[in-house]
Order: C-alpha cells, then sequence, then structure tokens
C-alpha cells in the first residue's frame, strides 16, 4: 500500500491501532445498509414495471358453484371497447384458486367458494386508460363490478420501500458521524502523544498543511485498510444472503421470504467505493483536526 | 512575560540585535535565558511588550506569513528536540524538507555539514544510539542547515569537549561572517571569555551588558 514518509511516527502509535478495527465495522454495517437499499429499490423497480400496463377487473362472486351468469362475457365486452385495452383475459376457477393456495392449503375446492372472478387486462402502457370512465361503464353493464391497477398497493410499498431507505440512510449517516469520532479522538491522540514533534516541525517552519498531511495521509491509509476488511467481511455476508434466498426460492417460490441479490451490477460497483470514501472522510477528519490544533500554537 | 498565571519571568528588556551581530547570553540556571530566546523563536509569546524580527511586528503579523519567518530563524535547542525515530541524516535535513527542497539537493548540503561536525559515519543512526554530544552536533546541523538569518543557541557547546566546543564556535563565526546574527546563551564562561563578541547578561529578569563591542544592548 502507498506510504508518504513521515516525520511522525504515527504507524508505531498504539493509540490508532484500534481505527482500523472501528472503520472496519463502519464499513461493514454501511455495506449492509446500503446493499439493503439496493436490493429494496430494485425489486420495487420491477414490482412497478411489472404492474404499469395491467388492471385487474373484479366482479362480484357468482352464486356457489360457478354458475354463469353471463358477468364476465358483459365485462369482456366492455373492456374490448375500451381504447387502450390491449388484452383482456378472465382467470378461470384453477388460476384463481391457485392464487389462494398460500393461505387456504391445497385441500380446499375454490368451486366450493364464493370467490370474485377476476380479469386480466393488460393496456397500452403509453396511452392508457381513463379508468374511472371505465370503472363507471364496467359498474353500468355488471353491478358491483371493480377496477384495480394495483396503484393503491403499490404505493404503499413504495412508502414502505421509502422508509426503509430513509432508516438505511440514517444507519450510514450514523455509522459515518461514529467513523469520524473515532478519526477526531485518534487524532487528537496522536497530536498529544507527538506534541513535540510537532511542536519542533512547527518552530522550524513547517506549514499547519505540512503537519496536518503527516496525519492526514495515515489516516487515509488506516481508513481504506479498515474499510476493504469491512467490505470484504460484508460481501462474504451477503454471498450468505444470497445464498440463503436461493435455497429459500428453490423451496418454492411461493414462500419466498429473501429477496435476490439482483441489483444491476453498476450498483453493486457503488459498494466497493465504500474504503475509498472511508479512507476520505478519514483523510478530511483528520486534517480539519490537526488544522484546528494547530491554530492554537503561536 | 510570564508563563500563565505564574511569575513574571522576564521584565522591562529593550533588546536589539543588529544584523550580522555576534552576542553571548549568560545569567544562571532560572534567570530567563531560555525564555527569552522562546520569546525571539517565536515558541512564546510575550505577555506585554513588542517583538520586532526582520522589520515585521510579531503581533501584527499574519498567521499564514509566520511559518516564513520561523524559516529565516535556526535554533539549537538545549535539549536538543530530535525526533528518535528519524536518522542524524533525516533530522539534519528536516528544515529542508519543510522547506520544500529537492531530494538531491538535500542529500548533497546534509551529507558535507554532517561529515564537516564530524557524523560522517552516522548519518543513518538514530538519535538514540548517539551520544550526548553527537546529539548536540545534529541539533547544531539542524539549525545551521539553512543558513538562518538568525540562529539562536541554548547551551549549543554544553555536551561536548572543549576541543569540540571551539571547533562548532568557529562553525558559529563562519556563519555570522556569512551574515548570520547570533545569540548564544551559554553557561560556560571561559567559551564567552575566549572570544571578543559582545556579552548580554540576565539577572532575576532584567537584562544588563556586560561588555558590549558593538552597539546593541540597551
Amino acid at each position: 500500500m502507498f506510504r508518504a514518509r513521515l516525520d511522525l511516527p504515527l504507524d508505531r502509535d498504539g493509540s490508532v491501532r484500534f481505527l482500523p478495527w472501528i472503520v472496519a465495522l463502519m464499513v461493514y454495517l454501511a455495506s449492509l445498509a446500503l446493499a439493503s437499499t439496493l436490493v429494496l429499490r430494485d425489486t420495487v423497480a420491477r414490482w412497478d414495471r411489472g404492474l404499469t400496463g395491467t388492471l385487474t377487473v373484479e366482479l362480484p362472486a357468482a352464486s356457489v358453484g360457478g354458475r354463469d351468469d353471463g358477468a364476465i362475457e358483459l365485462a369482456l365486452k366492455v373492456l374490448r371497447t375500451t381504447p387502450g385495452v390491449v388484452r383482456a383475459d378472465p382467470l378461470d376457477a384453477r388460476r384463481t384458486a391457485a392464487l389462494l393456495e398460500p393461505w387456504l392449503g391445497t385441500d380446499i375446492d375454490a368451486e366450493d367458494l364464493p370467490l370474485p372472478r377476476l380479469i386480466d387486462v393488460e393496456t397500452e402502457p403509453r396511452v392508457g386508460v381513463d379508468q374511472a370512465a371505465l370503472g363507471q361503464r364496467l359498474a353500468a353493464a355488471v353491478p358491483g363490478a371493480q377496477v384495480d391497477d394495483h396503484r393503491r398497493w403499490l404505493d404503499r410499498v413504495l412508502r414502505a420501500a421509502l422508509a426503509i431507505e430513509i432508516v438505511a440512510g440514517m444507519v450510514v449517516g450514523l455509522v459515518g458521524l461514529a467513523a469520524v469520532l473515532a478519526v477526531i479522538f485518534a487524532t487528537r491522540t496522536g497530536l498529544a502523544v507527538h506534541h513535540g514533534i510537532v511542536e519542533v516541525l512547527h518552530l522550524i517552519g513547517a506549514r499547519d498543511g505540512y503537519i496536518a498531511r503527516q496525519f492526514e495521509w495515515h489516516a487515509l491509509r488506516l481508513g481504506i485498510k479498515g474499510g476493504i476488511a469491512g467490505l470484504v467481511l460484508a460481501i462474504a455476508t451477503l454471498v450468505g444472503v444470497a445464498a440463503a434466498a436461493a435455497q429459500v426460492g428453490a423451496i418454492g417460490d411461493a414462500v419466498r421470504v429473501l429477496p435476490a441479490l439482483s441489483a444491476p451490477a453498476i450498483e453493486w460497483a457503488l459498494l466497493l467505493l465504500l474504503p475509498v470514501a472511508a479512507g476520505l472522510v478519514a483523510m478530511l477528519t483528520a486534517r480539519i483536526t490537526v488544522l484546528r490544533a494547530l491554530k492554537r500554537l503561536p | 512575560m510570564r508563563y500563565g498565571a505564574g511569575p513574571e519571568i522576564l521584565r522591562d528588556i529593550t533588546l536589539r540585535l543588529e544584523p550580522g551581530s555576534f552576542h553571548f547570553l549568560t545569567g544562571s540556571s532560572g534567570a530567563g535565558k531560555s525564555s527569552l530566546l522562546k520569546l525571539m523563536y517565536l515558541a512564546e509569546r510575550p505577555s506585554r511588550g513588542l517583538i520586532s524580527l526582520f522589520d515585521r511586528d510579531i503581533a501584527t503579523t499574519p498567521r499564514r506569513e509566520m511559518p516564513a519567518l520561523r524559516r529565516r530563524i535556526g535554533v539549537v535547542f538545549q535539549d536538543f528536540r530530535l525526533i528518535d525515530h528519524l536518522s542524524a541524516f533525516d533530522n539534519a535535513a528536516l528544515p529542508l524538507r519543510v522547506a520544500g527542497l529537492d531530494e538531491n539537493q538535500i542529500k548533497e548540503h546534509v551529507t558535507e555539514l554532517l561529515s564537516w561536525v564530524g557524523l560522517g559515519d552516522l548519518l543513518a543512526a538514530k538519535p538514540p544510539t548517539l551520544s550526548g554530544g553527537q546529539q548536540q552536533r545534529v541539533a547544531i546541523a539542524r539549525a545551521v542547515i539553512r543558513r538562518p538569518n538568525l540562529l539562536l543557541a541554548d547551551e549549543p557547546t554544553g555536551n561536548v569537549d572543549e576541543e569540540l566546543a571551539l571547533r562548532l564556535m568557529r562553525l558559529f563565526e563562519e556563519l555570522n561572517k556569512l551574515g548570520t546574527t547570533l545569540l548564544i546563551a551559554t553557561h560556560n564562561r571561559s567559551l564567552v571569555d575566549s572570544f571578543d563578541h559582545p556579552h548580554l547578561h540576565l539577572e532575576n529578569g532584567e537584562l544588563h551588558t556586560e561588555r558590549a563591542r558593538k552597539r546593541s544592548v540597551l
């Protein structure tokens, strides 16, 4: 690793040996928070893309036994004459029952339940459909018919995702703040331990920047060193989570509890910047701390 | 001048060192010699009074311009203040590195000077492995390496034998001939008597002139 010539024996300081470990822990936590945000954002974006241009029309349940009362045909007639509708396919009883299977199991015959009838509608994404007008026309044709563009559900998911992102951002912020405080403490300790040398450098005409550079290079090196260790640990954890997600996914998509680590590679590259960011934060913090302390010298 | 709320160490001192002059500063232990030097090499501020260096009033000189003033001053500290983890070479080279000189120039100047003070074979030695006298010579080399306009030395010959003391004094005289103003604080009365230079004496925090060849003390 790069090494600047140091007039101060900062490498031998026992007081700063803990710093890479602290930075490693910080980068580890920040990496997990950032990874969670990336996964969440990607998952929500996929849901959003998947639901854009689709509608679900819900017709009141027919009488038990599934006797057709012609409601589906009426609704389809309305839908197929609506501008912007590309496709409208009613879900048969088997597919409707399959939607309920995770909750009701396979032992119950859906034919015995008063289930609403569903029509899967695909719309032209660019043109769109006047949902209010469509709802009115459908309700006129089939009393009780409802149009759902999934927006209400998706909005709730987006709000929840945003809340999680904010929490993750706060975690990264707090972690950064803790790292800054650790660097300030370590730098002040270094200044106190090497006060004599700092004073000699000052008295022979060293500018504050020259002395600060000694501390900032050292902090940069320790920050990057700790950051890389933290990132390696975080990557190991994420690989473990991905393996667990794949295993749960293999058991059955319906009971998938862990999202796949599916964000684009370029976003994952952001994680690689964390050690550099940790090093730069440490460097800047050390510089500011030293410059402020040196201002007290005559 | 006083340290914190302590007693006044120096008082009513008016001193002017003419450019190119050479003075000794004597006084018993605790008389305030080191404190006076500290004021002059800008390690302390006076609690009252005025210090003017190289025609600049220190009180009104912006902080960013102080390093440039300090680089014109060479200091031999009483306790040497060498940096233990740096070699004799690197210690002596510090003022040049701080000033941003080229490494080739640094190597040439420092090697030559350390050889002159008899440490040519100890360039790589760390201060803890050097004797008191050797450390003192490294400290002197560091102070004079930039050929300062003003050299302030606090007991610069305190740890060396008489022969080397005279050799170091000749180095100071050579520097003086080249235009460096010198003020050497010492206990060594015989050393003071060996040279025909004005002599300032500090007693009870006050400055007296014992013998002045040049008009320099009030």
